[in-house]
């Protein structure tokens, strides 16, 4: 089975539109279709009272000259305006011919949703954000305001490309997000929670509740003591999760081979060279089960793979497409991603973690430091590439002295440059956790991502504060 | 740009939802045109066309709201689609706040969609020889007396595009925006003693003439090459300058804050503000929505509600809330628009400063020119965001600065500003200039 007929094309349809894309003399075309459901039901006040979805289908076509790219996509599958898109795509090129191979279909492949989202009214999903709802304000009276969103789609998607190969594909991709306001003695204060995951509506169980509830309302004493700390460079213990933003920001990006391509990023150089202490070990996979970042196949039709970046502390692969792999000479590493068939794939992270340490266990990191601060919950961060510095934003975590924890903080931000913090880990306990939540990449365009990591002790970061 | 039969087809949905059960209806169709030509190192890399458009669909039905939008516009598509949006409506909640906005509050005069004179004439006979001699000729790379030994990459994008909007609803609202767009963006990465530093700049006018990329290129390269050798100061409480390209970073919050979502749901931190003296009497921010020939301006919001000029905060006070149709409702309050449109920050306490006679009138401090990462607590207006730019004394730039943060609260912020400059890029949509304040915390 596959998706053409989905799409209105024959094969030989297929291969006419490769065939004009490359009459202007390019070396590579590919053509991406896409066809996306994406639905949305909204409590706000008590209630699920708003709602929709969103209809989003077409097809990208692409035309590579060596490393120069010609884009272009078409909102009809009608094969007149497929060939238009081809055309325009092909202007890149300036001449050369292209003979045609024969079809080589890869086998269909799906995630395992034990029933798909569509085959399911939306309305059926009510009760799953209203038990959210009386949940968290059973667990905690100070909660005045919940807004929770079920957010799903499924997308079905057919690539062919100038090698023949045809590869279909159908993804799933399931989120709740929760925001929550707490009052107290005339003090705000706000949580949010999320996870997601791509698995069908069965996802959506009591298990689930009880998770995002706790999420929602962990650490609200706290956070109404937390104040601000004083801000300088110390000592910072990460706990295991969502601190791995830190090497999604921190070194993820700097990873991606087009900024390495193209002589902007700080490790563009470092290939095979140490870049942070033997034994660490930085992952970036797009197999993880049901995970957000994972993909069966990227956006250029390439298997996923557990690709490993560092290894045993040395640089040893960047985040490849196939325009960057093939400027390197190495085989695409299943990176090449995009938001939608509106733009053409760039080398993107997926399920980014580093592998477990042998330094204990995350108690042992705090008695270790005598001044320092502990971090848990994270909202968003960003990365200059060339320069290396990197930020991640700091929800919530506390004062290490003397190796306790002592005084709550929130809101701070923390700041370092990505291959000195690298070479500054100073331990990695045995807890590697890849967290759940709705993390979203925005370099140019967005995509799902994961990230995950032991608790680690990074020395010398700077923190914000008063 | 939208066709009749582009028209037609937003008046079929229409009549179609409220044919199928629908009490009230609002159609928004969505088009777009954009060509984009990029260059890496002076030659073209990678070039784009792309066409888009999207209808969305407000239902209201049986004291009931929900929204859709499908590019999937062919007649027998768009029918099956208002029937499948009608039927997820019915499975929601009643709300009785929702509503279209009444007829009297929707702009009547948007009618061709080029009232505001943002159409450049000669938009469709560019051709994509024109984009790529534009792209080029932007390109300084290599070019002698513009580049520089030290460059090792530059990433240029030329852009142009259309955008054409046509909102109907079922009380007989009938508005048009169209709009062009002339975009040019460079990155420049230099590299210094083995490090590595990146500058941006770029440029915009809905006019082509108006688009001035020739000046991206050598302010990018002074930006990156102005950064080499930056490294933390020392800790501590300094004056802080924000340049005006970047200073709507400690704007924006304030009018998520004024908003009638953030208020309904108590994550604001300017609750129960209205009519109150939040700010010092120099701030004074006013929403202009209706500059002919300058970007971004419109003449109605996305319920069709017509926008005004007017004081969103007056010497301090606020004046203005953004409260949509169904925000009203649940508030209890009078509707005003859902956004503003061109907020401009008044300049204060002269007219004419720029960021060097404000850091002249500051001496010391720190000029920051750019930020990284960063976020607000909207709840409390806590606020903590890295930064990167000058230290300065004596009004002048002494040394570049970098991997520092600045942390404190929004309120106590803007109680703290020192001057409000005069020099706002007529190119954001947010007319922001260089901003001033004393007592800020920077942590290095």
């Amino acid at each position: 089975m596959n998706n053409s007929d989905k799409f209105g094309l024959t094969v030989n349809q297929l291969q006419s539109l490769v065939a004009e894309g490359l009459k202007g003399g390019g070396d590579w075309c590919d053509l991406y279709f896409e066809d996306t459901t994406y639905t949305d039901l909204l409590l706000r006040d008590g209630e699920v009272n708003a709602g929709g979805f969103n209809i989003d289908y077409g097809c990208g076509i692409r035309v590579l000259a060596g490393e120069r790219t010609g884009y272009a996509y078409s909102e009809t599958t009608d094969y007149p305006s497929l060939l238009s898109a081809a055309r325009a795509a092909a202007g890149i090129a300036s001449s050369g011919r292209f003979t045609a191979v024969a079809c080589n279909a890869k086998p269909y492949q799906s995630y395992s949703m034990q029933k798909d989202w569509r085959s399911v009214s939306s309305g059926s999903f009510v009760p799953f954000l209203e038990k959210i709802d009386k949940g968290i304000r059973a667990r905690d009276s100070r909660a005045i305001k919940v807004v929770a969103m079920l957010s799903y789609s499924v997308s079905d998607i057919m690539m062919y490309n100038s090698l023949g190969e045809l590869t279909c594909d159908c993804r799933p991709l399931g989120s709740i997000s929760i925001s929550v306001i707490f009052s107290q003695g005339g003090q705000l204060e706000k949580s949010t929670a999320s996870r997601s995951f791509r698995k069908g509506p069965e996802m959506l169980d009591d298990a689930l509740v009880e998770e995002l509830v706790g999420l929602a309302v962990k650490g609200i004493d706290e956070r109404f003591a937390a104040r601000r700390p004083k801000g300088g460079k110390m000592s910072v213990v990460m706990a295991a999760g969502a601190s791995g933003i830190l090497l999604h920001e921190a070194m993820g990006h700097a990873f991606e081979a087009d900024f390495n391509r193209k002589g902007q990023s700080v490790f563009a150089d470092r290939m095979g060279k140490r870049i942070c202490p033997e034994g660490i070990n930085i992952i970036d996979d797009g197999t993880v089960p049901f995970n957000r970042g994972s993909i069966r196949y990227d956006d250029e039709g390439v298997p996923a793979q557990k690709t490993y970046m560092v290894t045993d502390g040395v640089l040893t692969s960047y985040l490849h497409d196939r325009i960057s792999a093939s400027w390197y000479g190495v085989a695409p590493t299943g990176n090449g991603r995009r938001e939608s068939f509106r733009y053409n794939p760039i080398p993107r992270m997926r399920a980014t973690y580093m592998e477990s340490g042998t330094d204990g266990t995350l108690d042992d990191l705090v008695a270790s430091v005598k001044k320092g601060v502990f971090v848990d919950q994270f909202a968003n961060g960003q990365v200059k590439i060339g320069e290396g510095d990197f930020t991640f934003y700091v929800q919530s975590g506390f004062l290490i002295e003397n190796g306790k924890l002592t005084m709550p903080v929130k809101d701070i931000n923390i700041i370092g440059n990505g291959p000195q913090a690298l070479s500054d880990i100073a331990a990695v306990a045995g807890d590697l956790r890849i967290d759940n939540g709705t993390w979203t990449c925005g370099k140019e365009q967005s995509v799902a991502v994961s990230c995950g990591i032991p608790s680690v002790l990074i020395n010398n970061l700077t923190v914000g504060g008063e | 740009m939208i066709t009749k039969e582009e028209t037609g087809l937003c008046e079929h949905a229409l009549g179609y939802a409220l044919a199928n059960g629908a009490t009230k209806v609002r159609v928004t169709l969505a088009k777009s045109q954009e060509d984009l030509i990029a260059t890496l190192n002076g030659e073209i890399d990678r070039v784009t066309h792309c066409l888009d458009r999207s209808l969305s669909v407000a239902l209201f039905c049986e004291g009931k709201f929900g929204s859709f939008s499908t590019n999937k516009l062919e007649e027998k598509a768009l029918d099956d689609f208002v029937i499948k949006a009608l039927n997820t409506v019915r499975m929601l909640a009643v709300d009785s706040c929702r509503d279209l906005p009444s007829t009297e509050r929707c702009e009547k005069n948007a009618v061709s969609g080029n009232e505001l004179e943002l159409v450049d004439p000669g938009y469709h006979d560019i051709s994509p020889e024109q984009r790529k001699r534009i792209a080029l000729d932007a390109s300084i790379f290599g070019k002698p007396g513009e580049s520089c030994p030290e460059l090792v990459s530059e990433e240029g994008e030329y852009s142009d595009s259309i955008y054409d909007t046509l909102l109907l609803d079922s009380n007989g609202t009938r508005c048009r925006h169209t709009e062009t767009s002339f975009d040019y963006g460079v990155e420049m990465t230099v590299e210094v003693d083995g490090d590595k530093y990146s500058g941006y700049w770029w440029h915009s006018s809905s006019r082509l003439n108006g688009l001035r990329y020739g000046e991206c290129g050598p302010k990018a390269l002074k930006r990156a090459m102005g950064h080499a050798g930056a490294v933390p100061v020392k800790s501590g409480k300094y004056n802080m300058v924000i340049e005006s390209d970047v200073a709507s970073k400690v704007v924006s919050p304030i009018l998520h804050a004024l908003n009638g979502y953030s208020i309904q749901q108590n994550n604001s931190f300017l609750m129960d503000s209205l009519g109150k003296k939040m700010f010092p009497d120099g701030v004074n921010l006013v929403d202009l929505p209706h500059i002919k020939g300058n970007s971004c301006s419109k003449l109605f919001d996305s319920e069709g509600v017509a926008t005004r000029e007017g004081p969103i905060i007056e010497n301090g006070t606020v004046r203005q809330y953004f409260i949509n149709t169904y925000m009203a409702g649940k508030l209890g309050m009078a509707p005003t628009v859902e956004e503003p449109v061109r907020p401009a920050l008044m300049s204060w306490p002269e007219k004419g400063l720029d960021s060097r006679a404000i850091m002249k009138m500051c001496s010391e401090g720190i000029l920051v020119t750019d930020f990284n990462g960063g976020n607000c607590n909207s709840a409390t207006g806590d606020f903590s965001y890295g930064i990167e730019g000058y230290y300065f004394k004596d009004g002048e730039i002494v040394k570049p600065v970098c991997e520092m943060l600045i942390t404190g609260n929004f309120l106590k912020l803007w109680k703290n500003v020192i001057a409000i400059g005069d020099d706002a890029r007529e190119c954001m949509s947010k007319l922001i200039p260089t901003l001033a304040f004393s007592k800020v915390d920077f942590s290095g």
